[in-house]
């Protein structure tokens, strides 16, 4: 049997002995094949000594048992490492942070607590996943939407937790800007809620967010002062239309007047829907990150360190523009009229700018419509036709079996886009990466880009390593010149805090010190995005 | 192109299945193209052997075209068993999910991806890959496959050794080309229920 660190046999024994007896028996699992379940199938460790496997898994009903395991835990010093659905594939999927934890399982917790048509939201359990709340406000004929992560079988809350995104208007985009009150296990074993919820019997729970004192929301995401039981979300009301508007502008560096209008319209609210470029010159589609399949033609010459003026005077000839920049819109047929006049009005300024819109569709489209529409991430729909995509199946002579993201935030201008651009460009190009020649910027955000860069996972750790190295120069290549990671898989969860290093790493040290005096016995997610308590950090030492 | 009125997604097709065997009275057919690399590798655990216990129902990969040799095959367990197309969608969820409540063995044909996707799903309700056969999807005139099939049809293939190390030993991919047969089973411990609950 696999011990947590520091934990003895007997009191191993103890500890598991009493959390059989709060959740019973059968939720309890110690036996390998189980185990096995709780390994991340995407892991950058797999097989290797530094791997984060878990010692058990322990999977409570309801908040009441997680403040009784929770107190177990504290009386055993046993590291717990919560999960919700354990599918942020990519980003550490079920398996813990520390090897050896005890993975306290919330998929039993699945309960839609409550849901208000009239206010536009939610309060799920941990257990609930995009699919479970579409398909109960599809059974209940509410006129609400999701905004839905790609893949859609992750947990609501747990997404949001994580700080994941979606795809459709900008209010709902950033899951955990969406949150609205949160309930709390600490690791003390006592139970809070924020925001108006921390007044017994509140009427405004979910209604207004910032509550009374500092607003604390912001803790619990990506980090350890907690296990979250309940969350509150706002949803957006089912819009009547959708449309898709597609200007096109003819020259690379014309991303660069693009990007600074767009700005302008978001900042204004008059674009709020998800806008994607892509590249009819070099045949990259939208979201390339994603949807890259075998390279191209255009792709060798881009590999090679194609002069982008050549490029596109090549293009020109053809008739094909540099970029395509299609904008998604939601809401009365009449203010996708108007909102799509604001966006070619404001373009017009881009000599060669072209536009169409195509089709108002009302929603919901009908169901053999539905079956034809190859994304429906933008439609609040929740799939895994991602996984059908996986154009990287081999690296290095090795099967790819999974990938991991590497995702810095970068300044939403067009000669930031087209540095980061150029930067990931070549070091594909040095590693001969499965992924496109020629990374896109993301808009998931509203005020900076986002670069969701895809690297293979295999089963080999020669290969395995030479990727962890990547990211390493990655992370270095992107601190220089002031990028961040917004997230991280958990191998590199210390790599990226490293970078947050401000006045000698005064962010981090805030952040255990508040890991101090809310855990003391540093029994919650130890070392979920690099915080540790004291005694872990002194066993480092 | 597939006749479609062969399969029939999960959602639509279940609440006859958990009532009756329907018969599924339509073959596939499946444009194959010569396939330079095609070929068909058997799991360690394939094979003739003691039989493993009866088969609950034939799940087919609604985003790939089996071999049109498959459909005589698929065909002849629609008399049997009840046939159903996977769907990894919105709609398709709540199918599976009784499906695999009240399964205890299920055989399914998919792609790589779509065997990933199911089996982490089939995870929380108890089941686990015990059974594995792969081939080139487009690969005509070539048997072994399946005969795979047939094997995990009829539960002639022994049990794997480990679970895991099946998990471990295919691509999850689409875009490899490869077409994989598999046998889940509900393993004896107890397992994480997803079934969704409204307060």
């Amino acid at each position: 049997m696999k011990l947590p660190p520091n934990v003895s046999k007997a009191d191993f024994a103890a500890a598991l002995k009493a959390f059989a007896g709060i959740v019973g028996d059968q939720w309890l699992f110690t036996s390998d094949e189980d185990l096995e379940l709780y390994r991340d199938s995407y892991s950058i460790l797999w097989g290797e000594t530094d791997e984060r496997t878990a010692s058990a898994a322990v999977a409570p009903d309801n908040a009441d048992q997680v403040v009784e395991l929770v107190k177990v835990a504290n009386r055993y010093r046993i590291p717990i490492y919560p999960i919700s659905a354990g599918k942020n594939l990519g980003y550490g999927g079920a398996a813990p942070a520390l090897a050896g934890s005890v993975v306290l399982d919330l998929k039993r917790m699945n309960r839609i607590v409550e849901i208000d048509e009239r206010n536009g939201y939610v309060v799920v359990e941990p257990g609930v996943s995009y699919f479970d709340l579409y398909n109960y406000i599809q059974e209940k004929g509410l006129k609400l939407w999701i905004d839905v992560p790609s893949p859609g079988w992750g947990s609501v809350l747990g997404n949001a937790l994580d700080g994941g995104v979606g795809v459709t208007l900008a209010p709902y985009r950033n899951h955990f800007d969406a949150q609205c009150g949160i309930e709390v296990v600490l690791p003390n074993g006592r139970m809070m809620r924020t925001g108006m919820g921390a007044l017994p019997g509140a009427k405004t729970w979910q209604q207004f967010r910032p509550g009374f004192g500092p607003r604390i929301d912001g803790l619990f995401k990506q980090s350890n002062y907690g296990v979250v039981t309940k969350m509150g979300f706002w949803l957006m009301p089912a819009p009547e239309s959708f449309a898709t508007g597609v200007v096109t502008v003819p020259m690379f560096r014309d991303i660069i007047p693009l990007v600074d209008i767009v700005g302008r319209l978001e900042q204004s609210k008059i674009v709020q829907g998800l806008w994607t470029l892509s590249s009819p010159t070099t045949g990259t589609p939208g979201f390339a990150a994603h949807e890259a399949g075998p390279s191209k033609p255009q792709d060798a010459k881009i590999l090679g360190g194609v002069d982008m003026g050549k490029l596109e005077a090549a293009a020109k000839s053809s008739g094909l523009p540099f970029w395509a920049c299609d904008f998604n819109f939601y809401g009365p047929k009449k203010l996708i009229k108007a909102q799509w006049d604001c966006v070619r009005d404001a373009m017009r300024e881009i000599p060669g700018a072209r536009f169409k819109l195509g089709e108002i569709r009302r929603l919901p489209l009908p169901p053999e419509e539905l079956a034809k529409t190859r994304d429906l991430g933008p439609l609040g729909i929740p799939t895994l036709k991602t996984f059908d995509l996986g154009p990287m199946f081999s690296y290095e002579g090795e099967d790819v079996v999974g990938h991991i993201f590497f995702s810095p935030v970068i300044p939403r201008t067009g000669e930031a886009a087209i540095e980061a651009m150029e930067v990931f460009a070549a070091v594909a190009r040095k590693y001969k990466l499965p992924c496109p020649p020629l990374q896109f910027p993301s808009s998931i955000f509203e005020r900076a880009f986002l670069f969701a860069i895809g690297l293979p996972v295999t089963r080999s750790a020669v290969v395995n390593a030479k990727i962890r190295a990547i990211v390493s120069e990655l992370v270095a290549i992107s601190a220089e010149r002031g990028w961040g990671e917004y997230r991280t898989a958990p191998a590199f969860y210390d790599l990226v805090m490293g970078v947050y290093s401000y006045n000698d790493n005064a962010l981090r040290d805030f952040l255990e010190t508040i890991k101090d005096a809310v855990d003391p016995n540093g029994i919650m997610s130890p070392g979920r995005y690099a915080i540790r308590s004291r005694h872990s950090r002194d066993a480092d030492v | 192109m597939r006749d479609e009125a062969a399969l029939h997604t999960v959602s639509e097709r279940h609440a006859q299945m958990v009532t009756r065997r329907v018969v599924i009275g339509a073959g596939l057919a499946s444009a194959s193209v010569a396939c330079a690399a095609g070929f068909s590798a058997y799991s360690p655990t394939m094979g003739p052997g003691r039989k493993t216990g009866p088969i609950d129902a034939l799940l087919i990969d609604e985003t790939t075209e089996p071999p049109r040799q498959m459909a005589a095959l698929v065909k002849e367990a629609g008399w049997t068993l009840p046939v159903v197309s996977i769907r990894l969608d919105a709609s398709g969820q709540a199918g599976l999910a009784r499906i695999f409540d009240t399964s205890h063995a299920i055989v399914g044909i998919s792609s790589g991806a779509t065997l990933f996707c199911l089996e982490r799903i089939a995870w929380d309700h108890g089941f686990r890959l015990t059974g594995r056969s792969q081939r080139c999807a487009n690969d005509p005139g070539d048997d072994t496959f399946q005969q795979d099939v047939t094997a995990l049809l009829s539960g002639s293939h022994p049990p794997a050794a480990s679970p895991s190390e099946l998990t471990r030993a295919y691509r999850p991919s689409r875009a490899d080309g490869m077409l994989h047969a598999w046998v889940m089973r509900k393993s004896a411990s107890s397992y994480v229920c997803r079934r969704r609950r409204d307060v």
